[in-house]
């Protein structure tokens, strides 16, 4: 079983006392804690601005567990990218952010698209799961 | 000014041949600027009693629409521990309240959202604990 962690920590100084919050979570495959997502796809881009692209054209399996991590590398704080899922908005990700999500692809339209605005930006990604349906050539 | 950041660390060392090893962090800011975001909702812990979406009560609103302006960044986590006890996270604003992300037990996720959709939650047992926080610019 492959054992991959995912943990985040949010640091603040916005209330009285300083803020820290963590969350660790070992990524598992649906509905089990004994056996650990053993797929990955993983991939850096450079997107042009205005044009809508499947940053996933294999579609994971419904039903089973997916977490998708995405950010934008771009520098430039007006530049942005944004993400929907089933043709649905579900981010918007500015120059230097990032987004880690247990993706729920419910069904076979569930991918992921991005479109880029304000210039070319530059997107990394990594996808962790358990299964993908590949499409025909 | 205030300063908050978000720091993702993904690590593995079985799932590749080399190990694995993602870490960055960001700095959360008013969009299009390098100021820092100064609103938050807090830490908020709730209990999630509805197994279904459009049900009258019982789940969780984790954010409304355009409460905060673009972009708010929003953190949560099922903190359930028994595999299989999932969080369903919905868009109560569109037509058909479409699912956006689920979480099984233990899961976190970590968006920057639209900021323009209502955010619900339920869940596939009752009850079930979720913890979440907003963070953006208040309007």
């Amino acid at each position: 079983m492959a054992t991959t962690t995912a943990a985040v920590t949010l640091t603040s100084d916005l209330l009285s006392d300083n803020m820290s919050v963590s969350a660790s979570t070992t990524c598992m495959k649906a509905g089990t804690t004994a056996d650990g997502l053993d797929q990955m796809e993983y991939g850096y881009l450079d997107l042009v601005t205005g044009d809508e692209y499947d940053l996933i054209a294999a579609t994971p399996t419904a039903t089973k567990a997916s977490k998708l991590y995405l950010k934008n590398h771009s520098t430039d704080e007006t530049y942005f990218i944004a993400v929907t899922q089933n043709a649905q908005a579900i981010g918007k990700l500015y120059g230097g952010d990032w987004m880690f999500i247990p993706a729920d692809f419910h069904d076979a339209a569930g991918d992921i698209a991005i479109t880029a605005n304000g210039g070319t930006n530059k997107i990394c990604y990594a996808l962790f799961h358990e299964g993908t349906a590949l499409v025909t050539t | 000014m205030a300063t908050t950041t978000a720091t993702i660390t993904i690590s593995s060392t079985d799932l590749l041949t080399d190990e694995l090893a993602l870490s960055t962090t960001c700095t959360l800011t008013k969009t299009t600027t390098a100021t820092g975001i100064e609103d938050t909702t807090g830490l908020n812990r709730k209990k999630i009693t509805s197994t279904a979406k459009g049900t009258a009560s019982g789940q969780v609103t984790l954010y409304t629409a355009d409460d905060f302006a673009a972009i708010p960044y929003l953190y949560i986590k099922n903190l359930a521990t028994t595999a299989g006890h999932r969080i369903y996270v919905y868009d109560d604003t569109t037509s058909g309240d479409p699912l956006q992300f689920q979480l099984d037990a233990g899961d976190w996720g970590f968006i920057p959202m639209h900021g323009d959709k209502t955010y619900k939650a339920y869940a596939t047992n009752n009850p079930t604990s979720i913890e979440f926080m907003v963070m953006g610019q208040d309007q």
